[in-house]
């Protein structure tokens, strides 16, 4: 469902502080806001934070502080919120029903969405990642690209306006990445990506925020900021490729 | 990892066509009548219902050879023991040991039963989809936390199975054979069942999360997937009244 | 510690059944009374399937090697949720491996599940006086896992032997369930050590998981 390029304001995230038991200062003071059909890539190490932040975007978190507002309300914990979805790192955490139509179900029954209506969005939803013709197959009989696939159509038949994914690239190979890569392209909506892939980030973000020690350490442009060697190496990570000046050009 | 059950989900036979839930009834109510035939002269009649409905299932015959070669071992020990151990009327004899006829006739019938029930069995659970048949049980009214446990269960199943599998190939990649026995073997398995269980728990806490932020939990309209057509009933009045026949022929005899 | 089909009459497979009924009943009351069920559902069910698996591991003891049964483990570390998941175990191995029975589901469940919740009880006793440290884990791990498996023990043999369809005469019988018994001391001795190590294990590693009891 395409959104136009508004100036909605789809996430606001203000003062927030998250904190375990055992554990403070996970996430300090993250001010973030993303518009409709903004594209944003978080990166920066692992224990930054990322995870934690999504599922508090979801509501299945709580904030130790702070406020998070989803398309103009605010995400209570507890809270079913469809209108975001999280695509989990690890697809087998998310395809725990008997079969792929079950899983992709799963979202619009819990919506109370008509028997047909779900049908419609099953059916849309697997197409739009090209695995119409998993419908009927078990999530164990699934490849790694197949079921990474399947774990965004699960999301996307929920038709939200903001989809955040967690590590979408791991563990596909080249051909599944690409697939992958084209498809986050394509969507017309808002996306938040966390990754390490920093390739991938350049290919289909339009904004990037580095996340380091649960603080937000820069915000804006990927060029500027993932072509930042001393910003990069600071926190643990390094200039994609892509941006690494060439010395020696490449042959051919 | 495959579990074979699954293995001719898709044929076409009466059988893979019959409504799952009546097909689970009726079968039932048959495999519950053979276990009350106590009478000799009933026996074949078994082997011949039997029989015609494994046929009538289209399953290969050696999905059956296959399956029920483990089982039979049990057989074995029933069949070596009993004539010797049990009953009073001697017909035989090897050496010292005497074959009573009790213990033969007690072991043709465990063994006819058991045969019989496992076959049926077979085609109960072997002629659709296993989550079928869970999902059949479910609209039958077993309990929903029994029937999401087992989905649940079912689904991860494998993957917990061929996490063990790994780790023991990596166990052996480090000299641990685990063909003696040990203290500290018994410790290293331990361990190793303990890691597969914490992964597991691990791995549930995130199936959990992944389970609200899809609305686990809010209002579901029932699933109504079985449709249960005349020949469906006929069918299972079919095989009720083959079963009443088993039960009363018994008791008569 | 299954009884194949076949070989009990209908009347005590059918006892069975009518036996797990109210077990069940109960055990799923109790479920529901806890503070979260619906949160621990995916739990229980992952770890059913977890618990079936560690169940595969092959112990050597020789000249072969055995299968542990694990229900005083089972109870500990699940609770209420014990007697669903052997339910549901015993149910997959029957279907899926033709181990066990169909029409003695009712009858194996009772005689795995009910010492199941006993053990949960018995393990739980490491909590009296104070909070329970890894010794006190180790020993009622111990005695969980002896106990549930001494009790399957008695229970199977007992059940199988007085109702083999065969004229058994009682001197023969109650020898048999004797020198059976005493053969799987040895096993019992060790399903309790091997119980003992994983909750010493869980407790080190990850006591949330050992938090029902």
């Amino acid at each position: 469902m395409p959104i136009e390029k508004t100036n909605e304001l789809v996430l606001e995230i203000s003062g927030l502080h998250f904190s375990y038991p055992d554990k403070p200062g996970v996430l300090e003071a993250i001010n973030l806001r993303v518009m409709a059909g903004e594209r944003l890539g978080l990166i920066g190490p692992n224990g930054a934070g990322k995870t934690t932040l999504f599922l508090q975007v979801c509501g299945v978190l709580r904030p130790s502080a702070g406020e998070i507002t989803v398309l103009g309300k605010p995400v209570l914990n507890g809270d079913f919120r469809p209108e975001v979805g999280l695509v989990f790192q690890n697809p087998d955490d998310q395809l725990f029903c008997p079969s792929v139509h079950d899983d992709v179900a799963f979202g619009p029954r819990n919506m109370g969405l008509s028997k047909e209506e779900v049908e419609v969005r099953v059916k849309e939803a697997l197409s739009a990642v090209g695995c119409s013709e998993l419908a009927g197959r078990p999530a164990h009989h699934l490849s790694e690209g197949e079921k990474r696939m399947v774990s965004i159509a699960v999301i996307l038949a929920m038709r939200p306006g903001l989809v955040i994914y967690d590590e979408p690239s791991a563990n596909l190979d080249i051909r599944s990445r690409r697939r992958l890569i084209s498809l986050l392209q394509s969507s017309a909506g808002t996306i938040l990506i966390a990754s390490h892939d920093l390739e991938l980030i350049l290919e289909v973000c339009s904004r990037v925020v580095l996340l380091d020690g649960g603080r937000v350490v820069a915000d804006g442009n990927p060029h500027d900021i993932m072509g930042n060697d001393d910003l990069m190496t600071a926190h643990g990570q390094e200039k994609p490729h892509s941006l690494v000046p060439h010395r020696i050009p490449h042959q051919g | 990892m495959r579990f074979g059950i699954d293995q001719y989900p898709y044929l076409d036979s009466p059988l893979h066509r019959w409504d799952p839930r009546l097909k689970l009834i009726g079968l039932m109510v048959l495999i519950f009548a053979f276990s009350f035939v106590g009478s000799l002269y009933l026996l074949p009649a078994m082997v011949l219902v039997t029989a015609i409905v494994y046929v009538i299932s289209r399953l290969p015959v050696s999905f059956m050879l296959t399956r029920l070669r483990y089982p039979s071992i049990f057989l074995l020990v029933v069949v070596l023991l009993l004539p010797f151990l049990s009953g009073e009327t001697v017909v035989a004899s090897i050496g010292p040991l005497d074959i009573h006829r009790e213990g033969l006739v007690a072991v043709l019938l465990i063994a006819i039963r058991f045969l019989c029930i496992l076959t049926v069995g077979l085609v109960m659970f072997g002629t659709g989809p296993f989550l079928t048949t869970l999902k059949a049980m479910r609209a039958l009214g077993l309990p929903a936390i029994l029937t999401d446990m087992a989905l649940l269960a079912f689904r991860y199943l494998h993957e917990i199975g061929d996490y063990l599998h790994r780790m023991e190939t990596a166990m052996k990649l480090r000299g641990f054979r685990g063909r003696r026995f040990s203290w500290r073997g018994l410790k290293v398995l331990a361990w190793l069942g303990g890691s597969i269980l914490v992964r597991s728990y691990e791995r549930s806490e995130w199936v959990y999360k992944a389970m609200i932020v899809r609305g686990y939990g809010h209002a579901r309209p029932p699933e109504d997937e079985f449709r249960a057509d005349t020949t469906d009933i006929l069918a299972l009045l079919g095989i009720i009244l083959v079963a009443a026949g088993f039960v009363v022929g018994d008791i008569l005899l | 510690m299954h009884i194949p089909d076949g070989v009990l009459p209908a009347a005590v497979c059918g006892a069975g059944y009518a036996a797990s009924v109210p077990v069940a009943w109960y055990s799923l009351r109790k479920i529901n009374q806890e503070q979260n069920p619906r949160e621990n559902i995916p739990k229980a069910a992952i770890l059913t399937a977890a618990f079936f698996v560690v169940s595969w591991i092959h112990i050597p003891v020789p000249p072969t090697s055995v299968h542990l049964v694990l229900n005083g483990l089972l109870g500990a570390v699940l609770g209420y949720y014990a007697f669903p998941a052997i339910l549901i175990g015993l149910f997959f191995q029957a279907v899926m491996f033709q181990h066990g029975g169909l029409t003695t589901l009712g009858v194996n469940a009772i005689i795995m599940g009910v010492p199941a919740l006993l053990s949960y009880h018995i393990f739980r006793m490491r909590n009296i006086g104070g909070e329970a440290d890894r010794i006190k884990t180790g020993i009622f791990g111990f005695f969980a896992g002896l106990s549930s498996i001494a009790l399957s023990t008695v229970l199977f043999l007992v059940i199988l032997i007085y109702f083999i369809p065969a004229g058994l005469d009682v001197e023969v019988e109650r020898s048999a369930i004797y020198t059976l018994a005493l053969a799987h001391v040895p096993l019992m001795f060790i399903e309790g050590t091997f119980t003992a190590m994983v909750t010493i294990f869980l407790q080190r590693v990850r006591p949330l998981l050992l938090a029902r009891s």
